[in-house]
C-alpha cells in the first residue's frame, strides 16, 4: 500500500479584511469583505512505503498547510487524498494512530507531567497493548538514551532531551508513516547528528516512511532520498537529490591567487572553449565551471602564462542551490 | 469505556499536578467559598429588611442558591474553555489536539478540566441541606433520583451554550468577549425568575435558558406547582444545548484553518 | 519631573484606546449586573415605598452609579506589581530616576480617565436609558459627586497597590488578589449599601477605609445628602487616603531593603 497518495490536492483560505474604526467594525459584523488564498495548488504525491522524503520550500509556500492536511488537522478544499489508506480529515480518529507527528517548534508531551507519565497517557490514547507497550518503550529508551530523564516534567529537559523524548513519543504506538516537522530546529550538531541516525534506524528497522520538512538541507542531505520542493502552492520539484543537484547545481567554482595581475580578457581568452565564466580583478578570480569542466582543463590552459599563488575548489551545497531555486524560479532552467 | 478509562487517566494525571502546586489548590478552595459566601450574605441582609422576595421565602431563596451551585459546579469543573483561543488556536494546540486519536472536544476538556470546583458542588449541597431541613422539607424516593438528572440537564445547558460560543474561535481567531457576557447573563438564573420582568424571564426560559440551571429545578423540589412542566423539561433542554453545541464545535473544526496563518 | 508622570497617563490612555472593544463589552457585563441587581432590590421593596429611608428610585440610581464607578475605580495594579515583583521587573525599576509606586499610580489615572470617558460615563448614560434612575441636575451635586469619586479611585488604588506589594512576603499571593475583590465589592456597600447592613455590622464597616470606595460616593450622588454630611463623607474618605499612606510606605521600604539584600 502507498503511505501518501494525493491527486489535485488544494486548499483555500478566506482572508477576511476589516475594516477601520468603530464604523467598519459594525459593517464587518454585518458583511465580511474577503479575499481568496490557495494556499495549495493541485498538489500531486505519491509516496511509497518505506521512503524518506523531504519536504521543501520557503515560508509560505504552502509546507505546513500541506503538512496539516497530511495529519488530518485540515480538511483539504478539493482533491483527493489517501494516505494510510485513510481519508485524514474524514476518518481522522482511527487515522492518526497509524501517524506519529513531531512538531519541532510545539510540543507533544505534557508540560508538567514526568515524561514517563506522559507515555503512560499516550499508551492510553493510542490504547497500546500492555506488552507490546512495554517492549517497544525498552526499545525507543535505549536507542534514544532517555532513560535518565524520564521521570522529570518536560518543562525541566534541554531541548535536545526533549526533542528525543518527542522522537520516542511519537513512535510509541508504531506508526506506519512519521510526519517530522523543523525536527533539528535550535538543536546542537551532536544532536542533530544523533537524531538523524536514529531516524534512519526507525526506517530501516521498522520500514516506517517518514515525511520531513525542514530549513536545514544537512538534514535532507543527510536523509532523503528524495526531495518534493514547493513554491506559492505548487510542487516545482520532485525527485532524487542528486538530480537537484546536477540540473542546477551550478557546477564547482574554482578560487584563484595570482602571483601577478592579469586582466579579465587576457583570462578569458586563455579558457576560451572552455564552458566556464570568471568573476573577480587584479590578482583574485573566481571561475564558475559548470557540470563537465573539470579543474586540470582549467589549470593547464593557464600555466603556461600564470603563476598560481593559491587555489581552492568550491563546490555548491544544497543550501546555495535551494536558494538560487528560489530566487531565479524553476523555468529558467528547466 | 475508552473513553471513562481516558477521564480517569487524566484526572490522576491532573491530581499529580495539583499535588505538586498544593497551596494554589487550597487557595482555589478559599476563594471560590468566600466568593459564595458572599452571596448568601447578600441573601440573609436583604432579608433583614424584607419577609419575602416575590413571595419566597429566605431559606427558601438561600435553597435555590444552593442548588444552582450544584449544576455550576459541574460546568466550572469540566468547560473551562476561558482561554481556548488564546491557548488552543492562537498557540496552536488544537493542532496536536487534532493528531491525537479521540474526539478533540473531549480532550480539550480533559486538558483544561478543574475538578477542585466540584467542591462549589459540595457547599451547594450544604447550603440546600440547611435550607431543606429549616423548611421541613420531604423527600420523595424519585427525589434523588430527579436530582441527578436536574443537576445533569443543568450542566448540559451550561457545557453546550459554552461550546457553541468556543466554537465561534473556529471560525475566527479574532477575540469576542461573548464568554464573560453570557457568564453574567447566567447569575440570572440563580434567582426566583419572577422576580424580573416578563422580557427576561421569557428569555432566560426559551432563548438562553439559564433559569433551567437554577430556579425551574430548585422550584420543584420546593413542591411549587407552578414551574412544575418546566422543571422537568430540564434535562430535555439540556440535551438539547448539549447537542446543539457539540454539533457547531464539530462543524467548527471542518473549518478549522489551523494555527499560525 | 512632572512631565515623565503626565507622560505616563498619556501612554496609559493610549494603551486602553487600542483595545476600547473590550470595553463596549464591559458595559454590556455592567449593564447585566446592574439589571440583576436592580430587579433584586425592587422585589425586596415590593410594596414598601421605603427602605431604611431610602425610596425605590434612590435604590435603582445607587445601584446603577455605583455599578458604573466601579468601571471608573477598579483597576489591575494589584495584579501587575504582583507579577512585576514576581518575574524580577521591580529590581530594575529601583535603579530608574524615578519612584515605582507613583509610576503605577500614573499608569492608573491614565487607565482611570479612559474608563471614566469611554466606559463610566457612557455607560451609566446608556443605563439611565434603560432603568428608571434620576440622577440630580444640580452642578453643584455633581461637583461633590466627581471629587468624592476621585478619592474613590485613590482610595481603591491604594489598597490594590498594597495587595500587590504583598507578593514581596507571600509566595502565592493571586489567591489573596482574588479575595480582596470579592471582599472589597461586598464591604465597599457596591452590593448592599452599608446604611442597609444589621447595625453591627455597620457600625464595623465605618472603620473601615472601603466605604470610601464605593458608598460615599454612590450615595452622594443618588440620595442628595445635606452639604454637611457630604463633607463629613470627603473628611473621611480623606483621611483614609492619608492613612493608607502609612502601610504602602512601611511595605516599601521593607521590600526595598530586601531587594538590597538579595541583590535584585
Amino acid at each position: 500500500m502507498r503511505s501518501i497518495e494525493a491527486k489535485g490536492l488544494t486548499k483555500d483560505f478566506k482572508v477576511y479584511q476589516s475594516r477601520s474604526g468603530l464604523k467598519g467594525a459594525f459593517r464587518d459584523l454585518l458583511n465580511r469583505k474577503y479575499r481568496m488564498i490557495r494556499a495549495v495548488d493541485h498538489i500531486n504525491l505519491s509516496i511509497e512505503q518505506g521512503e524518506i522524503v523531504g519536504y521543501i520550500g520557503e515560508n509560505g509556500a504552502g509546507k505546513s498547510t500541506t503538512i496539516k492536511m497530511l495529519t488530518g488537522i485540515l480538511e483539504p478544499t478539493s482533491g483527493t487524498l489517501q494516505v494510510n489508506g485513510y481519508d485524514p480529515h474524514r476518518e481522522r480518529e482511527q487515522f492518526v494512530r497509524t501517524i506519529g507527528v513531531v512538531f519541532g517548534q510545539r510540543s507533544q508531551l505534557w508540560w508538567d507531567i514526568a515524561v514517563r507519565e506522559s507515555f503512560r497517557l499516550l499508551k492510553k490514547l493510542y490504547r497500546i497493548p500492555d506488552d507490546s507497550y512495554r517492549q517497544h518503550l525498552d526499545r525507543l529508551v535505549e536507542v534514544l538514551e532517555i532513560g535518565s530523564f524520564l521521570d522529570q516534567p518536560v518543562r525541566k529537559l534541554s531541548l535536545g532531551q526533549r526533542m528525543r523524548c518527542e522522537l520516542a513519543a511519537a513512535l510509541l504506538h508504531r506508526p506506519r508513516l512519521l510526519f517530522l516537522d523543523e525536527p533539528t530546529i535550535g538543536l546542537d550538531v551532536l544532536v542533530k547528528e544523533n537524531i538523524r541516525h536514529f531516524l534512519k534506524q526507525v526506517n530501516k528497522e521498522y520500514g516506517t516512511t517518514i515525511l520531513l520538512t525542514t530549513h536545514d538541507l544537512s538534514d535532507i542531505e543527510a536523509l532523503c532520498s528524495r526531495v518534493v520542493m514547493l513554491d506559492q502552492g505548487k510542487i516545482i520539484y520532485d525527485g532524487d537529490l542528486e538530480r537537484l543537484r546536477s540540473q542546477w547545481g551550478d557546477g564547482r567554482r574554482l578560487i584563484l591567487e595570482l602571483k601577478d595581475e592579469i586582466s579579465l580578457s587576457a583570462l578569458n581568452e586563455r579558457s576560451h572553449g572552455l564552458a566556464l565564466r570568471w568573476e573577480g580583478e587584479g590578482t583574485r578570480f573566481v571561475a564558475h565551471m559548470e557540470n563537465g569542466t573539470g579543474v586540470s582543463d582549467v589549470l593547464s590552459r593557464l600555466v603556461p602564462a600564470v603563476t598560481v599563488r593559491e587555489m581552492k575548489i568550491e563546490e555548491a551545497t544544497t543550501e546555495d542551490i535551494v536558494r538560487r531555486i528560489y530566487r531565479e524560479g524553476i523555468t529558467h532552467h528547466a | 469505556m475508552f473513553y471513562v478509562r481516558l477521564f480517569f487517566h487524566y484526572w490522576m494525571q491532573y491530581l499529580k499536578i495539583r499535588m505538586e502546586y498544593r497551596s494554589d489548590f487550597f487557595v482555589q478552595l478559599v476563594t471560590d467559598l468566600m466568593f459564595q459566601g458572599v452571596n448568601l450574605v447578600f441573601i440573609i441582609v436583604v432579608f433583614s429588611h424584607t419577609a419575602d422576595l416575590s413571595g419566597w421565602s429566605r431559606e427558601e431563596v438561600i435553597f435555590i442558591y444552593g442548588y444552582f451551585l450544584v449544576p455550576f459546579s459541574l460546568f466550572a469543573s469540566f468547560f473551562n474553555l476561558w482561554d481556548f483561543n488564546e491557548r488552543y488556536i492562537i498557540k496552536g494546540e488544537l493542532d496536536r489536539v487534532l493528531t491525537r486519536p479521540a474526539h478533540s472536544l473531549f480532550q480539550v476538556i480533559l486538558e483544561t478540566m478543574t475538578p477542585e470546583s466540584l467542591s462549589g458542588g459540595i457547599t451547594g449541597l450544604l447550603v440546600m441541606g440547611w435550607a431543606g431541613w429549616k423548611m421541613g422539607l420531604e423527600l420523595s424516593w424519585y427525589d434523588p433520583l430527579l436530582f441527578i438528572l436536574f443537576v445533569l440537564g443543568g450542566g448540559a445547558i451550561y457545557a453546550g451554550i459554552y461550546i457553541l460560543l468556543t466554537s465561534i474561535s473556529l471560525f475566527s481567531d479574532s477575540k469576542t468577549d461573548i464568554q464573560p457576557i453570557m457568564f453574567n447573563v447566567g447569575n440570572y438564573g440563580r434567582y426566583p425568575v419572577d422576580v424580573y420582568n416578563k422580557v427576561i424571564r421569557t428569555v432566560l426560559t426559551w432563548v438562553i435558558p439559564f433559569a433551567f440551571v437554577g430556579f425551574y429545578p430548585a422550584s420543584f423540589f420546593l413542591n411549587e406547582e407552578r414551574w412544575m412542566t418546566l422543571a422537568l423539561l430540564t434535562p430535555v433542554v439540556g440535551l438539547v444545548w448539549l447537542y446543539l453545541g457539540i454539533k457547531v464545535w464539530n462543524w467548527g473544526i471542518r473549518n478549522y484553518r489551523g494555527a499560525g496563518n | 519631573m512632572l512631565n515623565t508622570y503626565m507622560e505616563l497617563v498619556r501612554i496609559r490612555f493610549l494603551m486602553m484606546l487600542a483595545y476600547r472593544v473590550k470595553y463596549y463589552s464591559g458595559i454590556i457585563i455592567y449593564s447585566l449586573n446592574i439589571g440583576v441587581y436592580y430587579f433584586l432590590w425592587m422585589a425586596i421593596y415590593g410594596e414598601n415605598s421605603s427602605l431604611n429611608g431610602t425610596t425605590p428610585v434612590q435604590m435603582a440610581t445607587y445601584v446603577a452609579v455605583a455599578w458604573m464607578s466601579r468601571a471608573f475605580y477598579f483597576n489591575n495594579l494589584d495584579r501587575e506589581i504582583a507579577a512585576e515583583i514576581r518575574d524580577g521587573t521591580v529590581a530594575i525599576q529601583l535603579i530608574r530616576p524615578y519612584h515605582y509606586i507613583l509610576v503605577k499610580c500614573f499608569q492608573g489615572l491614565g487607565e482611570g480617565i479612559f474608563r471614566l470617558l469611554l466606559f463610566s460615563a457612557p455607560g451609566l448614560f446608556l443605563v439611565s436609558l434603560v432603568f428608571p434612575i434620576q440622577l440630580p441636575t444640580g452642578v453643584e451635586d455633581w461637583g461633590w459627586f466627581v471629587l468624592s469619586l476621585v478619592f474613590a479611585f485613590v482610595i481603591n488604588s491604594q489598597v490594590n497597590v498594597i495587595t500587590g506589594l504583598m507578593a514581596f512576603f507571600i509566595m502565592n499571593n493571586t489567591g489573596l488578589i482574588r479575595g480582596k475583590r470579592v471582599l472589597v465589592d461586598l464591604l465597599s456597600g457596591l452590593l448592599i449599601p452599608i446604611h442597609l447592613f444589621p447595625e453591627w455590622a455597620g457600625k464595623i464597616l465605618a472603620f473601615l477605609p472601603f466605604q470610601g470606595i464605593s458608598y460615599m460616593p454612590s450615595t452622594i450622588l443618588s440620595r442628595g445628602l445635606p452639604t454637611s454630611e457630604i463633607i463629613q463623607f470627603l473628611g473621611i474618605q480623606m483621611l483614609w487616603l492619608i492613612l493608607l499612606l502609612i502601610p504602602i510606605q512601611l511595605l516599601w521600604m521593607t521590600a526595598r531593603r530586601r531587594l538590597i539584600v538579595q541583590g535584585g
